[in-house]
């Protein structure tokens, strides 16, 4: 009898349901803050929103970003205000994909896309040029032509978390809260982003239309 | 064209040498500076530099403190309304107006004659007359709209000339008394 | 009790935050609890400048005392009770933060300073957390530039005084200050009058703000990617502490530290964006060696062999002393001893001089008895006869700049011309060029009245005798090259004369090149061995350890010039020298070049001179290589290296090692620290100094050669020799037998220090002796018909570090011939015009300047800016250069 009890497990497993599945044909969802490449966003009119402050390179635990800061020429500003980044690398043989970078950045310049699937054949190609990295004139991150993209990954590359108010409203002063910002490529907040009012409420529940009034009233 | 005249710069000499520290004759330079041509330009506090061994910048640090000393063109008649408090209440900012209106110029600015600077100012010790102004320091108390035009029909007429002396003359009319006995001092002793 | 009362007559009794301490009375309450560990916040406070109490940061509270008394202007006193962190306190600190903050635009991200910005240090620290302001900050045009180094953003200045304060009470240059009032207040330079102040870099780097930032180091880095070192400066020999900086191997930064007895944290911009240099694209950077008319880069193999054999030819064909090394003064202690251990140790010429006649004799800069800054600055007269500080040895400047207007040090001042120096000086006496000797005669030959001497009247010397005192007690001399147009020989006589009347003045060398006096120390000099003895008197020591030695005292600069021209010496040795630029005579320096059959630069940059060269060698630079240096007081400190060296450069110990190896020598040593353990053991003025006690905490300052370790000083009067130089002087005779480029060393034997074993048999430091100098040729008589001329030098001119840094090289001035409005007058001439200038070598045309600073009979041409200048005029060979001047139409 003593076989019968090892097939009971076999046959109790026919019953399952399957969770192998046919990678790379097929693709499971990736979870909502799955952190894949970076994107480098733009604003609406089409200005660089990376100021080249390197505060990104700092906090990188692997260091795998380098930035240079260069004046932005008064003709033709790359990026509001005085400075943009000139230079912006990132060494994906090094990134863990921590993310900390993207909490780091203090205008959402840098925000992750949920792309994993990227390979090379050598060591330089690993590291991401700022051309490679920034987003196209339609606000979509580059598909390039070693990237493995599946529908829905390029979408909402935005940052999640925005502790301040930068707009100086003192009303949100201290405040976690979410910050929409018009454009492409917002997600929608978690709950308890929006304030008291939505504590609790389902992500899926909450259209970016929402956030957006949400953010600033 | 704005460096101080000979003539002035005697006078500058005298003044400096009534100082233990040639610095302290900076406020009276200026005014010598502002007395000569109304206002007071970059080559005049370059001169004023060169006589008391500063550089423009410390001029410049001092003369600009001072509200009074002019650093742009001043029309022949200044004039000063006082929106502080108490003619705030009195209606100080409608005669402001009026006066922009009257005068066709906004604050700051000199008429295209060159007849009128108009310029707003903090409280000008005069409340009880309030809405009060200035015509070259000279007050104006109580001052309605209709006043306001009378006041600028007679200056621009040359009727008030005996009591309001054209801008930048203010010492010119009653120069400094010149002590006896330090005017016999060599010039530029103080240098 | 008694014991109480005693200790209460120097310090005070202070209790800082339930802490007890004494403390200095007078000592400000911020200083004393800094000391003791309590931070107290501060933004317009610095220890270095006199307090103003303007930002309101560092209120305390104090026990008696109604109201919060800022700490920064309240002196301790006898009880005091301060309390740091009160309620009330932090309530006060909240609320001076907050109304900081009100306008400071908080666009940290993209300004220099965030990440180490006091303003957010002390935010987080001791601030509010969220301000209450929710309206319109002040507005102004982002950043302006101040000056070609400095950028002003006055939407970020929290009005701390700071820079204006170190501008008019530091530096002297108040051309930054306040203006407007109120809401309106802003730091504003004069419209048209850029801040151009030698020290504006300091403005920079004591901002509490990001309102000052340094154009060179504009958006370069972020604090968080930077590493840095702390090194000494070595553009001039003042010897500042500096942190250097970087970030990707590239150097983008230089700050000052504060090192109590040199720079009390200041630099000058020279040293401070020096560094740019160092990164420029134009460095060579592998060896080159000359294939017919054209220079080919060569492995260092290659460069090795070519260079060796072309020293071995002459040697073999000419002899040693064919062979001359000029320059090394740039380099590290390690780097002149390993050069002077090649040329004296190895190939056996004494023909070596690392300065290139534009600085002193080396045995009167190695032999008159040593003073300190600190000596100085505390003397109780300076006699300062050298060049122009604030030109030269600009920290050293600021130095004595303070020592006068806050110590009330007096200072006379003898040269050619009005300098930096002269409004603050007591007086100043305006020579003729050439009659140094002369005036220093007059001046300490205590006679009355006192006759006019070298231009100078009786009157002004007897008031400047009175000033200076009749033994020279407590006098220091500043002494250097006031003129590169008069012979250095005559200058160094004229302080002998003045070492022989005033036994008891001392003197602080002012050379300019980095390591001067370390190249000096080191041997490379011509008469010297390393460690300050004589060639003849160190022989038995040295030749013990070295094996061979030259036989006679070799040429200095002057002469090996001069000789190569004539083609005496043939094969030269330039290390980092470009005599086409910076000999005195470039006529005579391109003669010299052609003239030697065999030239190696070793060199960072191809120079008009390096480009001559048959074999290049590319040296590291400063910031590339570690090891130690020497400032004007003998001062020897480390310098440490921050980045790597391009292509395949090496230090210079390396390429003279390399070269003895092949040489048929063997230096010895395989690395910085062997050498520096040869030099400690080896060099009598260095015995003792091992890098041991240069590591020791209590000489992060650096140790003053000679190093006397726990003994009695060894660089005390040699008074007998003194004496006997007086008699000399006082009978008026010149030793006969000196020779022109041959100075021969009056080494005198002190009695030896029995009590030490270590010092047994260790040869006498050099003295320095009226005639020692050699040959001072009378200048001719003057020449009512010729305009004699004075060249001094400019911080920014065309030397390899101003021409290479991208922010400096604007900065040099186009030259201008100054004479005094008496001898333009005579000749018609105004400010402006253009005149035809002729001397015994050349003929230029040049823009002339009124200069009352200038005496009658004088124009003054500074030495080595772009372009032709005073080195195509001055004609080496005179004592000093008579120039005509006319008119060009």
């Amino acid at each position: 009898m003593g076989y019968f009890e090892g097939f009971r497990v076999t046959f109790e497993q026919l019953f399952r349901p399957r969770v192998t599945i046919q990678y790379p044909e097929e693709k499971r969802p990736k979870a909502l803050r799955f952190h894949g490449r970076h994107v480098l966003n733009k604003y609406e009119d089409g200005m660089e929103k990376c100021i080249g402050c390197e505060l990104c390179a700092g906090v990188c635990p692997a260091r795998c970003i380098h930035v240079r800061g260069l004046d932005n020429p008064p003709d033709a500003p790359v990026s509001p205000g005085e400075r943009y980044g000139f230079v912006y690398e990132i060494n994906y043989l090094r990134c863990i994909h921590c993310d900390l970078c993207v909490e780091a950045c203090p205008t959402e310049a840098i925000t992750e896309s949920k792309l994993f699937e990227f390979s090379f054949s050598n060591r330089q190609d690993a590291i991401y040029t700022k051309d490679e990295l920034l987003v196209a004139d339609d606000g979509q991150p580059k598909h390039l032509p070693w990237e493995d993209w599946r529908e829905g990954e390029d979408l909402h590359t935005s940052a999640w978390v925005r502790a301040t108010a930068p707009n100086g409203d003192a009303d949100y002063e201290g405040r976690v809260a979410w910050s929409a910002e018009l454009g492409y490529g917002v997600r929608p907040p978690e709950a308890g982003q929006l304030g008291d009012d939505d504590a609790g409420a389902p992500i899926d529940d909450i259209t970016v239309e929402q956030v957006a009034e949400g953010g600033h009233h | 064209m704005a460096r101080l005249t000979q003539e002035n710069v005697e006078r500058a000499r005298e003044i400096i040498s009534r100082y233990p520290a040639s610095r302290s004759a900076l406020l009276p330079l200026l005014y010598l500076a502002q007395e000569q041509d109304g206002w007071i330009d970059d080559s005049a506090m370059e001169h004023i530099g060169d006589l008391l061994d500063l550089t423009p910048a410390q001029v410049l640090g001092t003369c600009s403190f001072y509200t009074m000393f002019k650093r742009q063109p001043v029309g022949r008649h200044l004039v000063s309304v006082c929106t502080n408090i108490a003619c705030l209440l009195n209606g100080g900012y409608e005669l402001l107006e009026h006066a922009e209106a009257r005068l066709g110029v906004v604050v700051d600015e000199t008429t295209p004659d060159g007849e009128f600077t108009l310029e707003e100012v903090e409280c000008l010790a005069d409340c009880d007359r309030a809405p009060c102004l200035q015509v070259n320091y000279r007050f104006f108390g109580n001052v309605t709209h209709d006043d306001f035009d009378r006041l600028v029909d007679d200056l621009r007429a040359g009727r008030l000339a005996e009591t309001v002396p054209a801008h930048g003359v203010l010492n010119r009319e009653q120069p400094p008394p010149v002590s006896v006995r330090r005017a016999d001092a060599p010039h530029g002793a103080g240098d | 009790m008694t014991e109480q009362t005693e200790t209460k007559k120097d310090t005070v009794t202070v209790t800082v935050d339930g802490k007890t301490f004494e403390a200095a009375p007078g000592e400000l309450v911020i200083a004393a609890a800094e000391r003791h560990g309590i931070y107290i916040p501060r933004f317009c406070w610095h220890p270095r400048m006199k307090p103003v109490g303007m930002c309101r940061m560092c209120l305390v509270e104090i026990e008696g005392v109604r109201g919060l008394p800022p700490a920064c202007t309240t002196p301790v006193a006898e009880g005091m009770v301060v309390d740091t962190r009160t309620p009330v306190v932090k309530k006060a600190q909240d609320g001076v933060l907050e109304f900081l903050l009100i306008n400071h635009p908080l666009d940290c991200p993209v300004c220099d300073r965030g990440g180490e910005c006091p303003l957010q240090d002390q935010t987080f620290s001791f601030g509010p957390g969220e301000s209450r302001f929710v309206e319109e900050k002040r507005h102004f045009e982002k950043p302006i530039a101040i000056s070609e180094l400095v950028a002003l953003d006055r939407e970020r200045c929290i009005q701390c005084a700071r820079c204006t304060r170190f501008a008019d009470e530091v530096a002297g240059d108040p051309l930054i200050s306040f203006v407007d009032r109120g809401d309106h207040t802003q730091v504003l330079t004069f419209p048209d009058d850029p801040f151009t102040s030698y020290f504006s870099g300091n403005t920079v780097q004591i901002c509490p703000v990001g309102a000052l930032t340094a154009s060179p180091y504009r958006f370069k880095a972020r604090p968080w990617d930077l590493d840095q070192v702390e090194s000494t400066c070595s553009t001039c020999a003042v010897g500042c502490r500096v942190n250097l900086q970087s970030s990707q191997n590239d150097l983008v930064r230089m700050l000052g530290v504060d090192s109590e007895p040199v720079n009390h944290s200041w630099l000058c911009d020279k040293g401070r964006f020096g560094y740019q240099a160092v990164e420029h694209d134009g460095r060579v950077t592998h060896p080159l060696v000359r294939k017919g008319d054209e220079l080919i880069e060569a492995s260092w193999s290659e460069a090795y062999a070519a260079a060796a054999k072309g020293l071995a030819d002459v040697r073999d064909l000419h002899g040693a002393g064919a062979i001359a090394f000029l320059g090394g003064a740039r380099g590290t202690n390690e780097d002149a001893y390993a050069w002077a251990k090649l040329a004296k140790g190895v190939l056996a010429t004494d023909s070596v001089d690392c300065q290139l006649d534009d600085g002193l004799p080396a045995a009167a800069v190695l032999g008159l008895p040593r003073a300190t800054i600190d000596d100085a600055c505390r003397a109780k007269a300076v006699l300062l006869l050298g060049p122009d500080l604030k030109e030269e040895l600009p920290v050293l400047y600021l130095r004595l700049r303070e020592a006068v207007v806050d110590g009330g040090v007096a200072v006379v001042e003898l040269g050619p011309q009005s300098t930096g120096m002269t409004r603050h000086a007591k007086t100043t006496l305006l020579y003729r060029p050439g009659e140094a000797v002369e005036v220093a005669r007059a001046l300490t030959s205590g006679r009355d009245p006192m006759p006019d001497a070298g231009g100078v009247r009786g009157e002004e010397l007897a008031a400047a005798a009175g000033i200076l005192g009749r033994a020279g007690e407590g006098v220091v001399v500043v002494l250097g090259r006031p003129s590169v147009a008069e012979s250095g020989r005559t200058v160094a006589e004229a302080a002998a004369v003045i070492a022989a009347a005033w036994p008891q003045a001392r003197f602080l060398p002012a050379l300019r090149r980095g390591n001067v006096m370390g190249a000096l120390d080191m041997g490379l000099a011509p008469g010297v061995l390393p460690g300050r003895v004589g060639l003849d008197a160190g022989r038995e020591w040295f030749s013990q350890e070295w094996g061979v030695l030259p036989e006679e005292p070799g040429l200095d600069a002057a002469g090996i010039v001069g000789a190569a021209a004539e083609g005496r010496v043939q094969a030269l040795v330039l290390l980092g020298a470009d005599p086409i630029n910076d000999f005195p005579d470039r006529t005579l320096a391109r003669r010299a070049l052609a003239g030697a059959g065999f030239v190696v630069a070793v060199d960072t940059f191809l120079t008009d001179s390096s480009r001559e060269a048959d074999v290049v060698l590319p040296a590291a630079m400063y910031g590339e290589k570690a090891g130690t240096t020497t400032n004007i007081e003998g001062r020897v400190t480390r310098v440490n290296q921050k980045v790597t060296a391009p292509g395949t450069v090496r230090s210079d110990w390396i390429i003279a090692a390399e070269l003895a190896q092949r040489l048929g020598g063997d230096l010895g040593f395989d690395s910085t620290a062997a050498v520096w353990a040869e030099i400690a053991r080896l060099a009598p003025s260095h015995v003792g100094l091992t890098a041991d006690v240069l590591g020791r905490r209590e000489n992060r300052d650096g140790v003053v050669a000679p190093y006397e370790g726990e003994g009695p000083p060894r660089h005390e009067a040699p008074v007998e020799q003194i004496e006997a130089a007086a008699a000399v002087h006082q009978g008026e005779t010149l030793p006969s037998e000196a020779v022109a480029g041959a100075p021969e060393h009056a080494a005198v034997d002190e009695p030896s220090d029995d009590d030490d074993p270590a010092g047994a048999g260790r040869p006498p430091l050099l003295t320095f002796a009226v005639g020692d100098a050699g040959s001072t040729a009378a200048p001719p008589a003057v020449d009512a018909y010729a305009l004699r001329l004075v060249a001094g030098r400019r911080l920014y001119d065309n030397g390899v570090t101003v021409r290479h840094s991208a922010h400096l090289a604007g900065l040099a001035p186009s030259p201008r011939l100054r004479a005094n409005p008496y001898d333009l007058d005579r000749l018609g001439l105004g400010t402006g015009d253009r005149v035809r200038v002729t001397s015994s070598r050349t003929t230029l045309t040049l823009e002339v300047a009124a200069d009352t600073g200038i005496p009658r009979g004088s124009v003054a041409l500074p030495f080595n800016l772009p372009g032709e200048g005073a080195a195509d005029l001055i004609d080496g060979t005179q004592p000093v250069t008579d120039l005509r001047v006319e008119t060009t139409n």
